[in-house]
């Protein structure tokens, strides 16, 4: 099914409404048409499939069952641009020592005897172009679910929200933010 | 109502909505606010093209080949002028750096047809590199002749394509690029003073040009702040402060302070020869 999703274009739910609504009624197979649409939206629509991670960390179990802020991990994320990813070591401070049996800590344990990085896969990626501080917005009160979902119950992390420019002057509208365009473009 | 009331109306409001995106020069008084600005001090520069150097590693700026310069399609957001005066051997040398003015009412911004260069409201003359389309209308409109046009995609030879600012965009063929005062300097500022709490205070932006200049001809900052030091020194040199082209009625942000020399010989028939 994802395999499929990201074969396809991506379509918004807008997009698929107005196309869905445009050719449905003239159409004799127009209904075959809405079902194709709606079959994208529910495959992944605008959000991109889960990137394959070289260690399978869950997101539910650390930030969901365990409960562990967010924060706590990506620690720049009140003070710079990127949200930053944790090091090993890190890692290592919980799981010199906890569930060093299971295999996947046992790979995230090579990569720390050998004193390599993990190569995590890149979920959240805004164009060149743009250039996205997290710091004035974890200030500004937006809490982190509003941009990336409900992580706390993903196993494998994806984009839920489409991250445009649209996306984003929405927000900034709403909330009385900046609409300058130098703000976000360098 | 009549529908050409109707019409008017529709109209009217249209405006108002594209006014509350992009501020009009009505909406931002230059006296108000943030204006960032530059005072440079021709007395002070020696013409070292530190600037230029520096500016060209900020900002992403392709390499000027000889060729390129040949072409005259070199790029250099601010360069150094250089201007005799009198014949050898008692000729001097005047250096004058030139870089975007950041008109207060510039003349680029009104010709764009696609608003990709607009005004900001901190006095900034903003590119916006997506909606360029490259009509160059605002690079014939510039009297200071400071906007650049991308006639080839920018190539780095190694290593130095390693050693790009992350911050600024690598600008592709067909648009216009220009002196930005390193607006991600001041976003950057922006940032830090908001997680901080507090007003980006005078003297802590720098753009690459004046922090690397090594006789302080270029200092930066608000000028619509008093407490800054370019406002101050623009305010106490003022007997020797102009804008360039100032007949233009273009309102720079950028002011030069040059004493004029009164033994200064001046021939009807002498050339600039830049």
């Amino acid at each position: 099914m994802q395999h499929l999703a990201a074969l396809l274009p991506r379509v918004t739910l807008k997009q698929a409404l107005i196309v869905g609504g445009a050719t449905a009624p003239p159409l004799v197979g127009g209904a075959g048409v809405l079902a194709i649409l709606l079959y994208l939206m529910a495959a992944g629509g605008t959000a991109t499939p889960a990137p394959e991670q070289p260690i399978a960390f869950d997101h539910s179990v650390h930030a969901g069952d365990a409960a562990i802020p967010c924060e706590f991990c990506h620690r720049g994320v009140g003070t710079q641009a990127a949200a930053t990813v944790p090091s090993v070591e890190q890692c290592m401070f919980c799981h010199s020592v906890v569930k060093t049996d299971s295999p996947q800590i046992q790979l995230l344990q090579a990569h720390w005897d050998t004193k390599t990085p993990v190569n995590w896969a890149r979920v959240h990626r805004v164009p060149d172009h743009v250039r996205f501080v997290h710091a004035p917005h974890i200030q500004a009160g937006v809490a982190c679910e509003t941009c990336h979902g409900d992580v706390a119950s993903m196993e494998e992390v994806k984009q839920v929200r489409s991250l445009a420019m649209g996306d984003c002057q929405g927000c900034h509208r709403e909330n009385s933010a900046s609409l300058d365009c130098a703000t976000c473009h360098k | 109502m009549s529908s050409s009331a109707n019409e008017a109306a529709a109209r009217a409001s249209a405006v108002s909505e594209m006014g509350r995106t992009i501020p009009t020069d009505a909406e931002v008084p230059h006296s108000e606010g943030v204006r960032w600005g530059m005072v440079v001090d021709l007395d002070r520069c020696t013409g070292c093209q530190a600037c230029v150097v520096a500016c060209q590693a900020e900002n992403n700026i392709a390499l000027n080949e000889e060729q390129r310069v040949l072409e005259r399609r070199a790029k250099t957001w601010i360069r150094i002028e250089r201007y005799w005066e009198g014949e050898f051997p008692n000729a001097k040398a005047r250096f004058i750096p030139v870089l975007c003015q950041h008109c207060g009412n510039a003349p680029c911004e009104t010709v764009c047809p696609v608003w990709a260069t607009y005004h900001n409201r901190e006095g900034l003359n903003v590119q916006v590199y997506n909606r360029c389309i490259g009509t160059r209308f605002c690079a014939n409109g510039c009297p200071y002749s400071v906007r650049y046009f991308n006639f080839w995609n920018p190539e780095w030879p190694e290593p130095m394509n390693n050693q790009l600012n992350p911050d600024v965009t690598v600008r592709t063929k067909g648009i216009i690029e220009k002196c930005t005062f390193c607006v991600q300097r001041i976003n950057r500022a922006h940032v830090t003073a908001g997680t901080e709490g507090r007003e980006i205070r005078p003297g802590e932006v720098q753009p690459a040009c004046a922090q690397s200049c090594p006789t302080s001809a270029l200092v930066f900052a608000d000028l619509n702040n008093s407490e800054s030091y370019p406002a101050q020194l623009a305010e106490a040199e003022a007997d020797r402060s102009y804008t360039l082209l100032e007949h233009f009625g273009t309102d720079p942000g950028v002011i030069y302070l040059k004493k004029v020399d009164p033994h200064a010989e001046i021939h009807e028939d002498e050339h600039a020869h830049a």
